[in-house]
């Protein structure tokens, strides 16, 4: 099981082979707008106004995705409102990106002048940067060398049914063969928590999978709101999903059957490989950059959708820097969205198919993707803005 | 094979999902594994909704995944659809929080 991928100084292997541009305003847009071949986070989140645990997220979801291995080296400015803050100080951030071995470039407004100087010599510099990453050539790597994340979204029943469990068949080989995989939506264990305990590779992995369901329900309890109205979702609900404890014990199957070694914060990067539960929003436009950030190289949404209507083009990636890749188990959603999907597995429901050997099939895809295959919507020049997963009151 | 009936998902499930439109009235083959009993629907249930494969009483959790997916707020007839008119959420009720001990 080998995919093409471009190695790195570190010993990881890219699927993709960018130049980060970071952090997300004016300079980082512009450079990108001229340079092909560049990534930069589209975000309001700066860390201005925001705790010093919130700060220390967004310092982490950048040097994170600074470190993803389908970036081949970053440029990391100081025009932003963050940067003042000693957690979000551009040396900082670049100094631990280049940990990785990989070449990081800084860019200081007051030291050039003025911004219009800084793009200048940015885009000149972004475009010897990419040049020099098309010199690298793709080789084979093994399956230990990915990581891949995914939510699961717009729930039905058939999510629980197939999509999620034929999502959890590939994780159970990914993780098999030594590779990394990450699951997460702190909401959406509530209720079935218990059952994801005991898949705790420790005490300690098991108590902090209680924890965060127990932390996430008392913050939906002190809201004063049925958490019913609130999630499951009314796309949920109108696909036949009840309760936010059948959600979660549908949602959980996307895990598979691995032992859990952690929970990980937003954008953490784990200790070794395996399966990890990510304590994270389920919101796309959080989510994927998060997993991003923790290292995965690819992000998947198996999408129920039997809630939604008439919504063909999916959206294309809130991952910066890693492709999204879409799956479903419900026909009238492909039929819906097949310019968008790149994978079906309601075969397992119609008895075409078993889990397992929908499984092999998805990873077969995997390692088409992971070796250069677009996906269907990374061929759409479209990035939703991110939102950065912090807990604290802005100030 | 094509999809037809119901799947349940444990044997301790008082509930199977329905992977076709299933008309009020009809037989329904309710799978499990490779067993198939036999249900008849009392209501309509849409594709993705659920069926009572057993009398479920008032206060009795609803089981799917063998696991508790909440209480039946009425008392409910096997054939009957299960959604959210007679089966509510255990978890994350702010609602109850609020006006609760």
């Amino acid at each position: 099981m080998e995919f093409l991928g471009y190695e790195r100084p570190d010993g990881s292997a890219g699927i993709r082979n960018y130049v980060l541009v970071i952090p997300g305003g004016l300079l980082a847009a512009k450079i990108c707008d001229f340079v092909e071949g560049t990534r930069t986070i589209l975000t309001a989140d700066s860390g201005s106004g925001r705790t010093g645990r919130d700060r220390e997220t967004v310092a982490r979801t950048l040097i994170g995705l600074g470190r993803n291995p389908n970036v081949a080296s970053v440029i990391v400015h100081s025009s932003s409102p963050g940067a003042g803050y000693p957690e979000l100080r551009p040396s900082r951030i670049a100094e631990e990106i280049a940990r990785s071995g990989k070449r990081v470039e800084l860019i200081d407004v007051a030291e050039e002048g003025n911004t219009f100087r800084a793009l200048e010599k940015g885009v000149q510099l972004a475009r010897e940067m990419v040049r020099q990453a098309s010199m690298l050539r793709r080789q084979p790597f093994d399956l230990d060398h990915l990581a891949v994340g995914v939510k699961c979204g717009a729930s039905d029943t058939t999510s629980g049914i197939a999509g999620n469990p034929v999502i959890g068949n590939l994780f159970d080989r990914i993780v098999e063969a030594g590779g990394t995989a990450f699951f997460g939506e702190n909401t959406e264990i509530i209720g079935a928590e218990h059952v994801l305990a005991r898949r705790g590779v420790n005490e300690r992995a098991s108590k902090r999978i209680l924890e965060v369901a127990e932390e996430t329900e008392e913050r939906a309890k002190a809201t004063g709101e049925d958490i019913r109205t609130i999630n499951p979702v009314p796309a949920n609900i109108a696909g036949g999903l009840s309760t936010l404890e059948e959600k979660s014990l549908g949602a959980i199957h996307k895990s598979g059957s691995a032992p859990i070694q952690g929970v990980l914060n937003y954008a953490e990067r784990p200790g070794g490989k395996g399966l990890y539960f990510v304590d994270n929003w389920m919101s796309a436009t959080s989510i994927f950059a998060g997993y991003a950030a923790s290292g995965a190289e690819l992000v998947i949404y198996q999408l129920g959708g039997g809630g939604s209507r008439g919504n063909d083009l999916l959206h294309p990636t809130t991952a910066v820097v890693s492709p999204l890749m879409w799956t479903t188990a419900n026909p009238k959603t492909l039929a819906m969205a097949r310019t968008s999907i790149d994978f079906y597995s309601g075969t397992v429901i119609e008895g075409e198919e078993t889990i397992e050997e929908a499984g092999g099939r998805l990873l077969q895809t995997v390692l088409e993707i992971a070796s250069g295959t677009l996906t269907r919507v990374e061929t759409i020049r479209h990035t939703d803005p991110t939102q950065i997963y912090l807990k604290d009151t802005p100030f | 094979m094509p999809a037809r009936g119901a799947l349940m998902l444990s044997e301790k499930d008082n509930v199977a999902t329905a992977v076709e439109e299933i008309k009020q009235g009809a037989e329904v083959p309710v799978r499990l594994g490779r067993e198939v009993r036999h249900v008849r629907a009392l209501e309509e249930i849409p594709f993705g909704f659920k069926v009572a494969v057993a009398d479920i009483a008032k206060g009795a959790p609803v089981v799917k995944y063998g696991e508790s997916i909440g209480v039946a707020s009425v008392d409910i007839e096997k054939g009957r659809r299960v959604h959210i008119h007679n089966l509510a959420g255990a978890r994350g009720r702010g609602d109850l929080a609020k006006g609760g001990p």
